[in-house]
């Protein structure tokens, strides 16, 4: 696996326990346990996010790089990791 | 993957009832113009564009389609809020109320229940950009006879603003098609 793609399960790892917490916290707003966890992984997310942002682009397009080219529309879309035309047939 | 945030794209704050609005303004929730069947058009056509301008633009509309869903929903259930029953039945929209109570759910204005039939996903993406300009198109004439019909402005004020957004996709989608076309190197002139 290349290194983008690694980085990119490990924030898909992290952000998929946040949101695993979130709905537990949802009803359970006042578990000191799980706010804990839910305040760990988001730091370790954001701290990713940060890394893989910078090296690879945007996640959202709310991620504007110090650039003069609108990078959100760039490969690889989820669907199409390989990027491009490949499996459309013209 | 999508991500929530507790606001609404355009404001909506309807302090006065119409139920019979409410039920008019529902056909763009679960209609055939309505923005359920724009989202899920353009989320399940997206798979099939050929670059990355067509996908990304495909992605961003049918996301920004979720939040005019979003809209809309807010409006019909501010349009019912509280309205008593007999009310509802002297106003002839009680046959939406004996099945669904106030609840917003996804048909058109007479009931009919939202379906997937309302929209096409094919491989060709010239013909699901074309299926797309016509939607923004009908959806734009919908919005319309809506503004038409109220004479809240808290009611026509969102609706205007989604009227302007199906102009904005539609011009969107006409760059979409000519880009496709010309990746696939058949032009044509419309």
């Amino acid at each position: 696996m290349d290194e983008q793609t690694t980085l990119l399960e490990q924030i898909m790892a992290y952000d998929f326990a946040l949101y695993d917490l979130q709905l537990f916290l949802d009803t359970h707003p006042s578990d000191a346990n799980a706010l804990r966890d839910y305040k760990m992984a988001l730091e370790q997310s954001e701290n990713l996010k940060r890394q893989y942002q910078a090296k690879y682009g945007p996640l959202t397009p709310r991620y504007l790089p110090n650039t003069t080219c609108w990078q959100w529309i760039n490969d690889p879309w989820p669907w199409d990791p390989k990027g491009g035309m490949n499996n459309v047939v013209l | 993957m999508w991500f929530y945030e507790k606001k609404t794209q355009y404001p909506v704050n309807i302090k006065k009832p119409d139920p019979r609005m409410a039920i008019n303004i529902l056909t763009q929730y679960g209609g055939p113009n309505g923005e359920l069947a724009a989202s899920l058009r353009y989320l399940s056509q997206r798979f099939s564009m050929p670059t990355k301008e067509t996908k990304a633009i495909l992605n961003d509309i049918g996301t920004e389609e979720l939040a005019h869903l979003e809209i809309i929903g807010t409006m019909v259930h501010q349009l019912m809020d509280k309205v008593p029953p007999k009310e509802l039945e002297k106003l002839h929209v009680d046959t939406i109320y004996a099945i669904h109570g106030r609840a917003v759910y996804p048909s058109d204005s007479n009931g009919v229940p939202f379906t997937a039939a309302y929209i096409e996903s094919m491989e060709d993406p010239i013909a699901n950009l074309n299926e797309d300009l016509a939607a923004e198109q009908k959806a734009r004439a919908t919005y319309d006879y809506l503004i038409r019909m109220a004479d809240d402005p808290d009611v026509i004020d969102p609706l205007r603003f989604l009227r302007e957004r199906e102009v904005v996709h539609y011009q969107r989608f006409g760059e979409a098609l000519r880009m496709v076309q010309e990746v696939m190197g058949k032009k044509k002139y419309f």
